[in-house]
């Protein structure tokens, strides 16, 4: 069964970020596809956030990269440490969770955006010197993410399960 | 009764289109179709009329100039692209329900058809080959099928993906294999209850087996396309995931590649964006 929340929980649409300071909110993502989506949490400042990104790379169409960085993975997770940063929170705080990157059945090695996304996100953070704690990645499933502002819980919806990350 | 059987009793549930859709359709299988005709049609129903001229005058459908009047909208759109409008506006409030047995909430079924479409048509202007005709329209409707497994049998998406899952089958082999039939099928027969076109009951019925279809037909294969496109960008995505197949061939055959596939994606969101609210307005 679904979680009921006690307040309605902050979206991040697809090629969306939302950062929080406040430790009431919870942010949730629907429908994980290929794409990858991210929380970050700095269990001291208590400062957080979560990302949903399509594509891996920005350089395909640096013109819409520019409109939305959060539609690529490589910008979207950038921008989102920056945000996180000024918000007071520091690289080796930050807990790093990370969910989506699922392909279709038979995708063996066709465009494989999925696993592109996972591994430009992995560049990136290693590039920005930050671990990843957990995470549930690949196979075929939808995930949605949600994220805690009072403990940095992380939890994955999917297939009806929800599970602790 | 086996449960194939009773699913398609149960098709018989369905709304039907509304006539004006059927009638325009009528029409325009005459070849030299008067549009004056057919503005004359649509006029006499003002909410069908203020719907299509919000749509003519959207930033997806729309041109340099506003669209004022159902004639300027046959004229600049052609009376084809006016028939798509209407069919999509036709079908939008039984698509828009939640389908419980797919664990979609309201709207997320259409956001899912609306995304399939835009896409199949961006898949035409990126890949270079000449239009066929109707691309929207054959996206929009390639899932109705999940309304009547979903809305009026509510199927339980359980065993299905139980099965799906174990034996690392697709969600529609898995249907088929636990009722008897799959949401592609019902789709088919839907569509020609609704007596709409052979070639969309096509693209129902092949969407996630391109290569099973008697004969040639693009719009299956940019459905298919499109659709593990919009399935991999999450968009109206329910308890079926990404538990389907995706063909191979048929990107070859329609020369998408990795970047092809990844701007279509990126062009899809962007309209999509305004493009689903416009059709909730009712």
């Amino acid at each position: 069964m679904a979680t009921q929340f006690s307040q309605a929980p902050l979206t991040i649409g697809i090629g969306d970020m939302k950062v929080s300071y406040d430790t009431a909110d919870i942010l949730i993502t629907y429908s994980l596809g290929s794409c990858i989506g991210l929380t970050l949490y700095d269990p001291v400042v208590k400062v957080g956030g979560m990302v949903h990104t399509m594509l891996p790379l920005s350089k395909q169409d640096p013109e819409k990269a520019k409109k939305n960085p959060y539609m690529y993975t490589d910008t979207g997770i950038q921008n989102l440490i920056q945000e996180l940063f000024n918000l007071g929170a520091t690289r080796r705080n930050l807990i790093a969770k990370v969910a989506g990157g699922a392909r279709l059945l038979d995708e063996k090695g066709l465009f494989r955006i999925g696993e592109r996304n996972y591994t430009v996100l992995r560049k990136v953070l290693w590039k920005n010197d930050i671990l990843i704690s957990a995470e549930d990645v690949g196979e075929s499933k939808s995930r949605t993410m949600i994220l805690y502002m009072d403990s940095g819980k992380t939890v994955i919806r999917s297939g009806g399960v929800e599970v602790e990350l | 009764m086996s449960r194939r059987e009773e699913i398609l009793t149960v098709i018989n549930k369905v709304p039907a289109l509304p006539t004006i859709a059927v009638e325009i359709q009528n029409m325009l299988r005459n070849e030299d179709v008067d549009f004056r005709m057919l503005a004359e049609k649509i006029k006499y129903d003002p909410g069908l009329t203020a719907n299509i001229l919000n749509l003519a005058n959207s930033a997806y459908f729309g041109f340099m100039r506003p669209v004022n009047s159902i004639a300027d909208a046959i004229v600049l759109m052609g009376t084809k692209r006016v028939y798509e409008l209407i069919v999509a506006e036709s079908i939008a409030p039984i698509i828009l329900r939640s389908v419980k047995g797919y664990v979609l909430s309201p709207g997320q079924l259409w956001q899912h058809s609306v995304a399939v479409a835009v896409a199949s048509e961006q898949l035409v202007k990126k890949v270079g080959i000449r239009a066929p005709e109707y691309v929207f329209t054959a996206g929009l409707l390639h899932n109705v099928g999940k309304i009547v497994l979903g809305t009026f049998v509510e199927i339980e998406a359980e065993p299905i993906l139980k099965l799906a899952a174990k034996d690392d089958i697709s969600f529609d082999e898995a249907e088929q294999a636990v009722l008897g039939i799959d949401h592609a099928e019902v789709g088919s027969i839907l569509l020609k209850k609704w007596h709409l076109p052979e070639h969309f009951v096509e693209v129902a019925r092949y969407h996630h087996i391109p290569d099973k279809k008697p004969k040639d037909n693009i719009l299956v294969d940019l459905v298919h396309a499109a659709d593990a496109l919009v399935m991999m960008a999450g968009i109206g995505i329910g308890a079926d995931e990404l538990h389907y197949r995706v063909d191979q061939s048929v990107m070859d055959r329609l020369g998408i590649n990795k970047t092809v596939a990844e701007i279509v994606i990126a062009d899809t969101m962007e309209s999509l964006e305004n493009l689903t609210q416009l059709f909730k307005k009712q």
